[in-house]
């Protein structure tokens, strides 16, 4: 596909996605935040069921070699570097992808975090300019390196390559898993609902007021 | 129109975006945001600083800025989306934060994401909906930090909250 084909491709796909977490007001911060803080699911359980529909979409695809699938190695950084995330996100009150969508809201609080996002991507880039790790994907080998804290590179195609079992039956087996976390987190809500306990807040209007108003109940 | 009236159900939100994210992947690669953002940083640095930025690696070897890199538009998309899904909704005003402690949180909070994504290769879309679906190991990994890190970030916001 051509260079203009993908960006209009990836344009239309994204506009479709602002529409619709614009008007669910989906938010993965909250997803992570309200299941910790609130017991309040209402996100995660959407989360969850997107995981369950990507498992089996992906696998299904990787199994006859078809798609584009991420080629990152594995790596101590991950963990790290996300764990950082996490903090962040949950002290932003916006993800990735809700800074975005809040910030076409109208949200000056979501447009700043985007702002020093970037900020705090070029500082890294300023660190990673002095000691080139992690290894970029373009320097990725596919082999343990355990001095770079890498472990190689591992997903469902090479599941199928090493045990010449189709992806998509791996797929299966983390979809039920991912299923059963599901069933567990609508049996705990009906539990909590039984106590007269339902604190789902149902609208993220602003950066942080899901939050507040959960705390307020 | 109904659709833009009253809040969607974000089991029925996801799931269309998961179906169109399948699509994705076949033609260009599955949705991912910090990948976007940072190629952004990178085009915004070189309008500032110009070919200066070639003095650092990584903006030569990881990231060269350019416009033809898919990833900007699905962010372009979602702001421009979200845009028009707000006004068609009349939920578009501007939303400023009232208390200092908002902005230094917001301020904060960014900082590390960026930092974050930057360390790890790989952002919070790119977790969920991309590594852990095709059971990259990584994804395994990035997503217990991220719970462990939504865990302190949780601690850290309720102590800020009560105080």
């Amino acid at each position: 596909m051509s260079v203009l084909g993908e960006c209009l491709a990836a344009f239309v796909f994204g506009s479709i996605v602002g529409v619709l977490v614009q008007r669910s007001r989906f938010c993965n911060a909250a997803a992570l935040r309200d299941a910790i803080l609130f017991k309040s699911y209402r996100n995660t359980k959407a989360l969850l069921v997107a995981m369950i529909i990507l498992t089996i979409g992906f696998t299904a695809f990787m199994s006859i070699g078809e798609g584009h699938a991420m080629h990152f190695d594995v790596g101590l950084n991950q963990m790290v570097g996300l764990f950082i995330f996490g903090i962040g996100m949950v002290l932003a009150g916006a993800c990735t992808v809700s800074t975005w969508v809040k910030t076409g809201e109208g949200n000056v609080g979501a447009a700043w975090a985007l702002l020093f996002t970037f900020i705090g991507m070029f500082l890294f880039s300023l660190v990673w300019s002095t000691n080139y790790w992690p290894p970029a994907p373009a320097s990725m080998t596919g082999e343990p390196n355990l001095e770079a804290l890498q472990f190689g590179f591992a997903n469902a195609s090479t599941l199928q390559e090493k045990f010449k079992i189709p992806a998509v039956f791996f797929g299966m087996i983390q979809a039920v898993v991912l299923y059963a976390i599901y069933r567990a987190i609508r049996r705990r809500e009906r539990a909590h609902l039984g106590e007269g306990v339902s604190r789902a807040p149902q609208s993220d209007q602003t950066i942080h007021n899901t939050a507040k108003e959960a705390a307020a109940e | 129109m109904e659709f833009f009236r009253k809040t969607l159900d974000p089991v029925i939100a996801l799931s269309a975006i998961a179906v169109l994210d399948v699509f994705l992947f076949l033609i260009v690669g599955a949705w991912t945001v910090g990948g976007g953002e940072t190629m952004m940083t990178g085009l915004a640095v070189k309008a500032v600083i110009g070919d200066e930025i070639n003095r650092l690696p990584f903006w030569n070897l990881v990231f060269p800025p350019t416009f033809g890199y898919w990833k900007i538009y699905i962010s372009f998309g979602m702001l421009f989306g979200a845009f028009v899904s707000a006004v068609i909704a009349k939920e578009f005003y501007l939303r400023i934060p009232k208390r200092l402690s908002e902005w230094v949180l917001i301020t904060i909070g960014g900082l590390l994401m960026g930092v974050g994504i930057r360390l790890a290769f790989v952002c919070n879309v790119s977790t969920f909906f991309g590594l852990t679906p095709q059971m990259n190991l990584g994804g395994y990994l990035a997503i217990s930090g991220i719970i462990a890190g939504a865990w302190v970030g949780s601690l850290v916001y309720k102590k800020i909250l009560e105080a």
